[in-house]
């Protein structure tokens, strides 16, 4: 199973990560529709990320959540009603929304904002799932 | 290929604001289909939902319409808030007619898809009037603008089925099977005044179709008795704005925050996505409240046999999404899957039974002596597909155990079932025999008020004694829910309007257990202010179960913790969210009563809305035998002593059973004074004039209603 | 002498929330308790000692149907 993961002894808290994350998929800069969000704790930064664990899958009241090939958790939009209940659900709460998009959004360890970090304090690790 | 009657298009309209501003009117003798204007008047006064149906209904008919009069109308209404996703519970649909049990009018709150579907394909209510000659179908898809009514020879009578060949039918593929949803009933519906409808929804995870229940009053016996085998609709295509709410983001906050919580904090609580409302049955029977045989006493010791744990354990799947409509994370509505059955028509199959809800466990359960799971689930999967509602079958079946075991009637005169109290195997087949038409079935499924006029004249049965155990008022069986020793809940089941049935008010542990209502007037307050926020749930499409059934982490420190009032808040800001329109929680209330007035003053027009017709079975308030007095002597001696100062050491039983009495029913007098004088009613339970006004519900129709009886 | 829910219930010295639970019996899992007015959180029932005198209530948020 494909997931990202931070380490913040190496982050610097530029968030280049959020930017280059919601200009790919939203084409804004706005940390509200990233799905990496950087939390800044006395200057010690930590990610809210996806851990790809699929709780949301069984309880999404659409069955629009599936795990893809490489096990990331994925909603299908074409089923997604808009819910909110995973977004709700999330022990992590990285599953994020916005009110002008139909469905809810997370991370799915596509890589992007790994590039974009200047510090490589992001990978992209697999692992058994 | 079915035959075509009739073919309508027409144009979707856009829904705005939760309304499409459109109903649907069906004659189905004369094939006529007609499109009628939702009015500013409609939504100011009735809202939606079970509003727009007793509207509609009241001009349907006429004082003297019966259920199988040709104008005694079906009408559907999700209303506003149905059919949103983003809370829990928004997908209810509310189903009217005039009942065959009562004939007055039955309201019914169900879950299922086919409410919001027929609102999303541009029909705020749905109107079925008249009766057409040969069994037909009415298949509405609401992408394409597009009615058929065709003949439906050839499907099977069974809810499961037939919607599932229904489903595969008009679904494109197996992922389109999420947006149809069929209304139908089963084949006791012919035969019973007791017919239930079914909604359904499709299940992706379990791929097999699945069903709410419109259960109360009889429905489908209407339904078959129109000749409707089935309701179709298709629907594609709902998101988070398909009713263009005023304001999506106040939606989306609300649900999320509501969904939090559910995550945080079902599992210390009722653990509703577990067991659903099962969870209350060995609750019910610690507290001496669950109904067994009868409603003769408060538990048993083998009610374990069918505790939550047991279907939990050995029948229910766990850890799916379960909830009747999207976005429900309350997700309570479970399943027995691959479940064989033993008996009847489908014995050897493998079936998914829905259920047991707490009704299910308590009444074809504890209330029947029955104390085996299998047998619950069995009665349970054939309830639901012969289209019977469970709850007036149970509480007729326990009636009909009583006479028997008190040999007021004979095993010859049901025709040779042993129907005695814990007797599955006989219960069954009386279900097989109602499905059948045959036998005991047609006779037992008249319900209680006609049984007890059958037995007394036909089988020499003691009339008082009928009158005292008989658990029916105006017509309708009690639900599962031992209220004898609670005054307030008493009122709360015969002063309603549909009959008692406890979606208006559920006091039972508020009066008994927390004693926060001793006083009449504390009482009266309690059954007005709970039934009016109750019923206001079936104005707009909405479940009353995520209002209380899970309370945040700081409910407790709340003035009213009863109320939950940061829920209450929840549903002001939905409301408003979605209509656009500005009520505070007290407009809740008064938009809530406007419609609980007018289906009083409906009641009253129908030959049925006074005092007389409020009262209740003795049962229902004391111990009517020696046996019921002795099981909780102690009890009832105290209350002599403390309450009326006697001395019961100096009384014979009967003398203490017919005291007792005396006094309960007197209470019982007290209290339907003072609830009528809260409601704005009369002493003879007719809303004043004065009250109208003040709610703006001075209608000349309901004031011409009333003014003779003031 | 203590009041729960109004009704007079005997006291005995080192009761708590927990033991006016207990002795009346009450096995619902989701209460509201307060004493003399104040709401309590159900970590504190073990700990909470009751005085003689106190009014206790617990109320039992049944849903109902």
């Amino acid at each position: 199973m494909k997931a990202l993961h931070h380490r913040q002894e190496i982050c610097t808290g530029c968030l280049a990560c959020e930017i280059a994350c919601s200009t790919a998929y939203f084409k804004t800069e706005d940390r509200n529709k990233s799905s990496i969000r950087i939390l800044n704790n006395d200057n010690t930064f930590h990610a809210n990320i996806c851990t790809q664990c699929g709780e949301c899958i069984n309880m999404c009241t659409a069955h629009a959540i599936y795990r893809d090939r490489n096990g990331v958790v994925r909603i299908n939009k074409h089923l997604c009603v808009g819910c909110m209940g995973c977004v709700g659900f999330c022990s992590e709460l990285a599953m994020h929304y916005s009110d002008d998009l139909p469905e809810p959004f997370k991370c799915i360890a596509c890589g992007i904002c790994v590039k974009a970090c200047p510090e490589g304090a992001l990978e992209i690790l697999m692992s058994k799932s | 290929m079915s035959k075509i009657l009739k073919e309508y298009t027409y144009t979707p309209a856009k829904i705005d604001k939760g309304y499409s501003g459109k109903s649907l009117y069906i004659h189905v003798g004369d094939l006529r289909i007609e499109e009628k204007e939702v009015t500013e008047f409609m939504k100011e006064k009735f809202v939606g939902g079970k509003g727009f149906d007793l509207w509609y209904l009241w001009h349907a008919v006429t004082p003297e319409t019966r259920w199988d009069s040709p104008e005694n109308e079906i009408v559907m209404s999700a209303g506003p808030l149905g059919g949103i996703t983003q809370y829990s519970g928004t997908g209810k649909t509310l189903v009217c007619a005039i009942s065959p049990l009562t004939d007055i009018p039955i309201d019914s709150n169900v879950g299922g898809y086919y409410g919001p579907l027929l609102k999303f394909s541009g029909w705020d209510a749905l109107e079925l009037q008249g009766k057409a000659d040969k069994d037909i179908l009415i298949f509405i898809d609401g992408n394409k603008g597009h009615i058929i009514i065709e003949e439906a020879d050839d499907l099977p009578e069974d809810s499961h089925l037939l919607a599932e060949e229904l489903t595969s039918r008009y679904a494109e593929n197996e992922q389109d099977k999420v947006n149809v949803s069929v209304v139908s009933t089963g084949s006791a519906a012919k035969h019973v005044l007791m017919g239930m409808l079914n909604f359904s929804f499709y299940d992706p995870r379990r791929k097999t179709v699945r069903f709410k229940q419109a259960a109360r009053g009889g429905l489908g016996t209407i339904f078959r008795d129109k000749h409707i085998k089935a309701l179709v609709v298709k629907y594609k295509g709902i998101k988070g704005d398909t009713n263009n709410p005023a304001d999506l983001a106040t939606l989306n906050r609300v649900g999320i925050k509501y969904h939090k919580q559910m995550h945080d904090l079902d599992d210390k609580q009722n653990a509703m996505r577990k067991i659903g409302t099962a969870n209350t049955i060995m609750v019910m029977d610690k507290y001496d409240l669950l109904p067994t045989r009868n409603f003769q006493t408060g538990g048993d010791p083998d009610a374990y046999k069918i505790s939550p744990q047991v279907f939990i354990n050995e029948y229910l799947t766990q850890g799916i999404h379960d909830g009747c409509w999207y976005g429900c994370t309350m997700s309570c509505a479970k399943t027995a899957d691959h479940f064989p059955l033993k008996t009847g028509p489908y014995a050897g199959q493998c079936v998914t039974v829905d259920g047991p809800e707490y009704e299910c466990a308590a009444g074809l359960g504890a209330n029947l002596g029955i104390f085996d799971p299998q047998a619950v689930l069995e009665q349970n999967f054939y309830c639901d597909t012969y289209g019977i509602d469970l709850i007036s079958y149970a509480t007729t079946v326990a009636f009909i155990m009583e006479c028997y075991e008190r040999e007021e009637i004979s095993q010859e005169d049901m025709g040779g079932l042993d129907l005695r109290f814990g007797n599955a195997q006989a219960s069954l087949e009386l279900m097989h025999q109602m499905s059948r038409g045959e036998g005991f079935g047609p006779l037992a499924g008249l319900g209680i008020k006609k049984l007890k006029k059958i037995f007394v004249e036909r089988f020499g049965a003691d009339e008082n004694l009928l009158d005292d155990i008989g658990m029916e008022n105006k017509g309708l069986e009690y639900s599962e829910y031992l209220h004898k020793e609670s005054l307030a809940q008493q009122g709360g089941f015969a002063l309603t309007n549909k009959g008692p049935q406890h979606d208006e008010a559920w006091l039972i542990f508020m009066d008994m257990v927390n004693n926060q209502i001793p006083s009449f007037e504390d009482k009266a307050y309690a059954l007005y202010y709970y039934p009016m926020f109750r019923t206001w749930f079936g104005l707009c499409g909405l479940c009353k179960l995520p209002w209380n059934d899970i309370v945040p982490a700081d409910n407790y420190l709340t003035d009213t913790p009863a109320k939950v009032p940061e829920h209450v808040q929840n549903y002001v800001e939905i409301f408003n969210a979605v209509t656009g329109k500005n009520i505070d929680k007290e407009e809740l209330i008064l938009q809530s009563e406007r419609v609980y007035q007018f289906q009083r003053i409906f009641n009253i027009r129908m030959g049925k809305g006074l005092r007389e017709h409020d009262s209740a079975p003795y049962r229902s308030m004391g111990p009517v035998t020696r046996e019921e007095y002795l099981s909780r002597q102690e009890r009832y001696d105290k209350q002599l002593q403390e309450l009326q100062g006697l001395d019961p050491s100096t009384m014979t039983l009967d003398e203490k059973i017919a005291k007792t009495r005396a006094y309960r029913e007197k209470q019982f007098e007290l209290l339907t004074d003072a609830v009528y004088k809260r409601r704005g009613w009369t002493n003879n339970g007719v809303p004043t004039i004065e009250r109208l006004q003040e709610l703006g519900m001075d209608l000349p129709m309901l004031l011409e209603i009333i003014k003779p009886h003031l | 002498m203590i009041t729960v829910n109004t009704k007079e219930h005997p006291w005995h010295k080192g009761m708590t929330v927990r033991t006016v639970i207990q002795e009346k019996g009450y096995t619902f899992t989701h209460l509201v308790v307060r004493v003399n007015g104040s709401p309590l959180h159900e970590s504190l029932y073990d700990s909470f000692e009751i005085h003689d005198g106190d009014e206790v209530l617990v109320l039992h948020l049944m849903a109902g149907g």
